[in-house]
């Protein structure tokens, strides 16, 4: 095994695979950075260019892209507060109130140094592991693909700091978006409302840009002023310790390994991704921690967890597609159309047939990494521009490259409508006070919770496997158990609270 | 005791969750499958309206106290919500590269008034820059086909 990913490694040495890999990153690092291009875009983008090359170039161009693409989108999500892609929502959460707090160069290097280990222990543990943790996700049935999801809804429900009850409303509520348009097993109409733009469903690619972009550009134009603006500038400064920095992720163990396994677990899964995966991560960060109530003030811990895991997710789907033929996600299910495209076959004889190809995936994949890091040692001012912007000039153009991303998901103005209306929607939940991430992952997952949860009622009616399947029940009952879990960690701050209210009126 | 604003949103949830509910008791099963396109909305819907009425019983429960608020622009924010919509339906009648120039140049002069002709040459320059680059990089390399105006043709 070793053997052949060393010679993988020097094969992609060669100008003929490392060029393309280099373009790829360089493409992917751009297009995630930029908020309202998902890497899934990109890639697409990508797909026409590499027909005309061996299997090996096109795919090392596209895992380029999907490595630079998880990476680049942490820039906007720390200095903009606007997440690149949506496996970067959580790295919003601590990575903007970082840079707001004049620390950017902090945040961002936080985030691109845990994204470069996340990834390569993801790369490292995965070569050696793909057998394995293959024959664990065979083992898993509707019922514990229904219980899994369900329980990644109660864990990131239980990140909300003001309210529980908000938390999973605003989760149920990111499902109902779900239900709105259509059936998603059988295609048949439902609750269009009479809209007919709505009668295809509501895809959450729109929901989540507008949700998010507006929610934070107009609550950033709340307090628009040219002083705020002057501040902002000035607070770019990017000057940084990389020793200090690493030494901070890796004086972080558990974290970094905890948060690593989370991603390469979720990326096995199939149909999740890095977008949850990176709100478990946080989330279990935030319960490990011994100072939880700090998360979401700009603290190293949220970024790592964050990043570390969306990189080394990108791993876990790779094994998945190239050991199954499952596509983790819409990035590796563009990659399987080009696989298709090339003749070749992906699944569980895949490695064995097309050992170097594999292999060469594995070192692309190990390579892009160190090249992401060049790429941004010497061009994230480059990338940065767009934040040096004038706001006044900036949020106009974010907002249009926002309607061309939802326009360009389906070539249709209907997304763009949705688009619209998340925007609305969201800047009202905030207004309100709901937390956003339980209602993205609601909008997420709706569709995978319906979907598993009819498949298992196909295969047999009795509701009682749920509970009575070992994995199902496990994640079942961790589900409840975060819940609780969520309760009693908002009664000890809330009696904390009291407590030090007390302290003070003396 | 007074709801605050967290009671208001719980009834308006509880009540367009409720509506909804309602719509879905007309849905007609498919034989295809043991469980109709209504099955998992009702469920949905009705921990949606749980949850909101559990957070409208906690608001009524709850003390509530006088918050200081600062003030925040959100004149600032209706406007630029009215040009997004005003964008987004001018969309499809005078296509991309009007409406988004159009949009770029309103927008960037409500955020920062001109103050002299160079301001608004500025301002002029940013909007053609944005549409034509964006217009020219999807349409043209990214091969995304950007809306063409009814009205326009352009």
């Amino acid at each position: 095994m070793f053997e052949l990913l060393g010679a993988g490694i020097v094969g992609m040495l060669q100008v003929k695979y490392l060029v393309p890999l280099f373009i790829g990153t360089l493409i992917g690092v751009v297009g995630g950075a930029l908020p309202g291009i998902t890497i899934t875009m990109t890639v697409i983008v990508v797909l026409p260019f590499t027909f005309g090359l061996e299997p090996l170039q096109g795919l090392a161009c596209m895992i380029g892209v999907y490595v630079g693409g998880e990476t680049g989108g942490l820039i906007t999500s720390c200095l903009l507060g606007i997440p690149g892609k949506p496996s970067a929502v959580a790295t919003t959460f601590d990575g903007f109130p970082m840079a707001r707090n004049g620390e950017p160069g902090r945040a961002l290097w936080l985030g691109i140094w845990a994204s470069i280990l996340g990834g390569l222990l993801g790369a490292v543990v995965l070569v050696a592991a793909t057998g394995p943790l293959a024959q664990l996700a065979l083992k898993f049935g509707p019922w514990e693909y229904f219980a899994l999801f369900v329980l990644a809804l109660s864990m990131v429900a239980g990140l909300v700091e003001s309210s529980l009850i908000k938390g999973l409303l605003s989760g149920a509520l990111g499902c109902v978006v779900t239900v709105l348009g259509n059936d998603p097993v059988m295609g048949q109409p439902r609750l269009a409302l009479g809209i007919s733009w709505l009668e295809g469903g509501i895809p959450f690619l729109p929901v989540l840009i507008g949700v998010f972009a507006f929610s934070q550009i107009m609550g950033e134009l709340e307090r628009f002023s040219d002083k705020t603006q002057a501040a902002v500038n000035a607070a770019i400064n990017l000057a940084v310790s990389h020793v200090a920095v690493l030494w901070e992720i890796v004086s972080r163990p558990f974290l970094l390994l905890w948060s690593t396994f989370i991603g390469l677990v979720i990326g096995v899964l199939p149909a999740i991704g890095g977008s949850a995966a990176n709100m478990l991560a946080y989330d279990q960060a935030k319960k490990f921690s011994s100072r939880p109530e700090k998360f979401g003030s700009g603290i190293p811990e949220g970024i790592i967890a964050s990043e570390a895991s969306n990189n080394a997710n990108v791993a876990g789907s790779l094994v998945t597609i190239m050991a199954f033929g499952i596509p983790g996600d819409a990035v590796t299910a563009v990659m399987l159309g080009a696989l298709t495209i090339h003749g070749i076959q992906s699944g569980p004889l895949f490695i064995s047939q097309n050992a170097t190809l594999a292999y060469g995936m594995f070192a692309a994949y190990i390579l892009a990494h160190p090249l992401v890091l060049i790429l941004l040692l010497f061009g994230v001012r480059w990338v940065l521009r767009i934040v040096i912007v004038p706001k006044s000039i900036l949020f106009p153009v974010v907002l249009v490259l926002c309607v061309v991303g939802a326009y360009a998901l389906g070539n249709s103005m209907a997304t763009v409508y949705v688009l619209l209306v998340s925007g609305l929607f969201g800047y009202l939940m905030v207004k309100f006070g709901y937390p956003l991430a339980p209602f993205i992952l609601g909008v997420i997952l709706g569709d995978q919770i319906e979907i598993n949860l009819v498949r298992s009622l196909m295969t047999d009616s009795n509701l009682w496997l749920f509970v009575t399947r070992p994995i199902s029940a496990l994640l079942l009952a961790m589900a409840a158990a975060s819940i609780v879990l969520s309760l009693w960690q908002h009664r000890r701050m809330q009696k904390k609270s009291a407590v030090a209210a007390g302290a003070a009126d003396f | 005791m007074k709801l605050s604003k967290d009671g208001w949103s719980g009834l308006a949830v509880a009540a367009a969750s409720l509506f909804l509910f309602a719509l879905t008791l007309g849905l007609k099963d498919n034989p295809l499958v043991p469980i109709g396109p209504g099955y998992y909305p009702r469920i949905v819907l009705a921990i949606t309206a749980a949850f909101a009425l559990a957070l409208v019983v906690s608001d009524f429960l709850s003390e509530k106290s006088a918050k200081v608020r600062e003030p925040l622009n959100y004149l600032l924010v209706v406007e630029m919500f009215a040009l997004f919509g005003l964008y987004v339906g001018a969309l499809p009648y005078l296509g991309f590269r009007i409406s988004t120039f159009l949009y770029v140049a309103a927008s960037n002069a409500l955020l920062d008034l001109p103050k002299s002709a160079k301001g608004w040459g500025r301002v002029l320059l940013v909007a053609a820059i944005t549409t034509v680059v964006v217009y020219y990089v999807f349409e043209r390399y990214l091969t995304v086909l950007m809306p063409r105006g009814r009205w326009t043709d352009f």
